[in-house]
This record gives structure tokens, sequence and C-alpha cells, in this order.
């Protein structure tokens, strides 16, 4: 017998792939199927949440009190005034069963209004500064309470907790490998793609609001207008961002779509503006100059 | 902001265990098949008892023993691997090495001794860290015959890669 030690065979015990190639691999599927769960949880939460009874809602929201009244007179007064035009339009919207709107006005220079659980819209004297007619007021009004009418501040918590959780053992069971941070930022920007999907029905629905209020849509289209100003002033570094990663679209686009929508349903812009109500125009004849919105905060944000 | 911290952390953690684990895997895979060839002498067989051929005067025991670690782009990869199943490449290379460079040592050992030839090769394999950089110990083990005459040259006989036929059925490297 003749036996000899040959040198070890290469490429039979180890692979001689590139090792990136494998990991590209692995790291495109494991961010695919996290993107998949991502968007059937919170699609399952977004569908579910809306159609708990808004009872419920308002119990869970029960010590968030954001629509509490201003301390000035002149702050109080523009709350009922804003109450009341959130009573004219809600009127109407088929509001779900139950809900009652109540509107909190802050004296801040915050340029935002949002609406939030439990039925709750609050105005930051900023934002009114910004708008010179009842009509403009009115549609961001419309589009907070469309907001509320399709509960999405519901759809948004539900949706929040339920990929919290989910990202949350997901991040623990990868958090070994250290691999739980990227996968929870790539469900930042899945939910991101929602929230815009809800800015546009919230859009459409106040359009329909404003016209059938106002028989016409200059409102929204001057709410626009002054979005986008705001926008070249940069005082909200509304451009900065891409508009893939926000929530809200392009002041333009939106701008665009009231237009079409307008001349769709035959509703003209060309029509003169309400004046705004008597105690609002005196709280922004009173406010500071502009300019002076320095925090942060998106035209309109949903909570 | 912490949580761009976090990942930028991560991506740099990765990027350097790539690197530095790659240029290191490389490297040790090149020391190893110089070495192959060096210890090409010794010979070692997993099979219990000598070949008839060769009469031991000494018989003892030799070992050969190596402690490797991945790195954090192998771990990493193989974290993912653990998801979807399939062959753990990224540990396939440690392992194989770990295993060589333990019957290198093994050759080391033996050939120090005075020893030509070992039989009854077996290894053992224990992971002494896990976690986020797991390592593992290779040991290789086996008795080295010192075979009567203990002379080198009388293993000749029965040492193929020495002859010209055997040299041409080996593997080129």
């Amino acid at each position: 017998m003749k036996i000899e030690n040959r040198l070890p065979a290469e490429g039979i015990n180890a692979s001689r792939e590139h090792p990136l190639k494998e990991f590209a691999w692995l790291a495109g599927g494991a961010i695919a199927v996290v993107i998949a769960l991502v968007a059937a949880v919170a699609y399952g939460a977004q569908w579910i949440a809306p159609r708990v009874p808004f009872a419920y809602e308002l119990e869970l929201t029960r010590g968030l009190e954001l629509a509490r009244a201003p301390s000035s007179d002149q702050g109080r007064a523009v709350q009922a005034e804003l109450q009341a035009l959130a009573g004219r339009l809600a009127n109407r919207m088929d509001l779900p069963p139950g809900m009652t709107i109540r509107v909190g006005y802050r004296e801040s220079d915050v340029v935002n209004a949002f609406a939030t659980l439990g039925g709750q819209v609050v105005f930051f004297r900023g934002l009114l500064a910004k708008l010179d007619s009842e009509d403009a007021v009115a549609a961001v009004m419309a589009h907070e309470l469309a907001h509320l009418k399709y509960r999405h501040p519901a759809a948004a918590l539900g949706r929040g907790v339920a990929v919290g959780l989910m990202l949350s053992v997901v991040s623990a069971q990868l958090g070994r490998t250290m691999g739980g941070n990227v996968l929870s930022q790539v469900g930042v920007v899945t939910l991101l793609s929602f929230n815009r999907d809800q800015e546009r029905a919230a859009d459409e629905e106040a359009l329909r609001v404003l016209a059938a209020e106002y028989g016409h849509v200059g409102g929204a289209l001057d709410l626009f207008e002054a979005f986008m100003h705001v926008s070249n002033d940069r005082a909200l570094g509304e451009q900065a961002i891409p508009q893939f990663l926000r929530t809200h679209p392009i002041s333009a686009e939106r701008r665009q779509s009231a237009r079409d929508w307008g001349r769709a349903n035959g509703k003209t812009p060309e029509q003169p503006r309400r004046a705004l109500p008597p105690a609002i125009a005196a709280a922004v004849a009173a406010a500071p100059p502009p300019g002076a919105a320095t925090e942060g905060g998106r035209p309109i944000a949903d909570r | 902001m912490g949580q761009f911290l976090d990942l930028a952390l991560f991506l740099l953690l990765l990027a350097i265990g790539y690197v530095a684990g790659h240029a290191i895997e490389q490297r040790h895979y090149a020391s190893i098949r110089r070495r192959e060839r060096r210890y090409r002498d010794v010979l070692a067989f997993p099979m219990r008892f000598a070949p008839d051929s060769v009469t031991a005067q000494q018989a003892f025991l030799v070992h050969g023993t190596v402690v490797v670690s991945a790195d954090y782009f192998k771990t990493f990869v193989a974290g993912l691997r653990n998801l979807f199943g399939g062959r753990f490449r990224s540990y396939e290379t440690l392992l194989e090495r770990a295993r060589r460079e333990a019957v290198l040592r093994l050759k080391q050992d033996a050939r120090a001794r005075g020893a030509r030839l070992v039989v009854c090769v077996r290894f053992e394999t224990t992971t002494i860290a896990s976690g986020w950089a797991p390592a593992i110990e290779v040991l290789a083990y086996g008795t080295a015959l010192v075979p009567l005459g203990a002379d080198a040259r009388a293993l000749a006989p029965i040492a193929g890669h020495e002859t010209a036929a055997s040299r041409s059925i080996s593997r080129p490297v």
C-alpha cells in the first residue's frame, strides 16, 4: 500500500463565493421581509383602528386635553369663532357616531394646526397670521376635520403601537446581530408613505366640504398659495426635505390637485372670499410680525 | 439623531469587520498553504494503526490546537443566515482555516520530536465564546510514530509524495 498526504483540496469545504455576494442577498432579503411585515401590520392596524367605536378612543385619551381654552379674553374669542366654524363645516360631513369636535387655540407663532385623538383640533396663531380670509381658515379646518372623520389619529395610533411592538420584537430577535437598528429605520420610512395617503384623502374631503359650504374651493387655493410663500421663505424648511420622506405632499402639488378638482366639479376659484371673523382678524393684527416662527412644525400636521 | 449615530456605528463596525476580517483571512490562507507544502514530509492519517510496513520504535501523543474568532461582518451575515437557513458560508472558511491550522501545528509538534508519521488523528471542536463574535477552538491530536531506525529516511518507501508519479496526481497549488 502506498500512502501519502496530498495538499488539502481547495473550494470543497469552504465556499469560494465572494462574501459580499452572500451579504447582499441576505441583507436585501431581510429588508424586503421587514418591509413586507411592517406594511402588513401597519395596514392591518390602520384598517382596524378606525373601526373601533369612537367612544373607546375617547375613553383612551381622556387625559389628553389639548383643546383647552387660552388664558386671554381675545384667545377665547378666537377659539369660539374657530369652534363655530368647525360646527358649520362638521354639519356638512358625515362624522362618526358620538364624535364631538373640540377646537383649541394657542397664542403661539408656530405655523401649524393639527387634529388629534378624541376629536380635538388645535390651531396656532402663527398659521392664522398667514391666512387672509375665512375661506382659507375653513380650508385648514376642513382638512383637519376630514382627518377626524376618517379616524386618522386613531389609525396612526393603532399603526404606531402595532408597528412599534412588531419592530421591537424583530429587533430583539435580531439584536444579537445588531441588525435591529437598520431594520427599524426601514420601518420608519414605510410608515411615512402611509401618512401621505391619508393627507391626500383629507385634502380631497376638505375640497368637497369647502365647495359645499362656500360654493368654490378658492380657500384651499389661497391656503396652498400661502404655504408656498412660507416654503419660499424657507421658514419651515419645507423644500429642504425630499418629498419621499415628508408626510405632506408638496404645496404646489396640492394646489394643482385642488385646482383640478375645482375644475372637474365646476367650482371655479374666481369668487370673492369672506373676510376673516372679527376676533381672528383682531388677534392676527395684534400678533408680532411674521417671520418670528422659529419653532419646527409642518403646516397642518395630522397629530 | 441617535438612531443615525447607531446606524453609522453599525455600518462602521461592519466595514471594519469586513475589511480587516477579509485581509486577515487571506493572509492566514496564504500562510496555511505555504506551511502545508513545508510540512509535507510529515504524514498524518486518521487510521487507528500504523501501516504494516512501519514498525514503530516509539509512539507518543502529539497535538495541535488553535483558537480563531469570527469578525463582526461574518457574525452579522451568519445572523441573517439564521433567518433564512442554508450554508453558513461565512463560518465555513473560519472552520476550514482552524482545522488546517490545527493539523499543521500537530505536524509541527511531530516533526519537532523526530516523528514523520502520525496515525489515529482526531479532531475536537469547542465553542469558547458566543454572542456577537463567536470564537472556536479546534484541537487535532494523534499518535506520532518514530519507526525503527529512528530515521526520517526510513519512511521514504511509503511516502508517496517522494515519487514523481504521485506528484503528478497531487493537486497543483
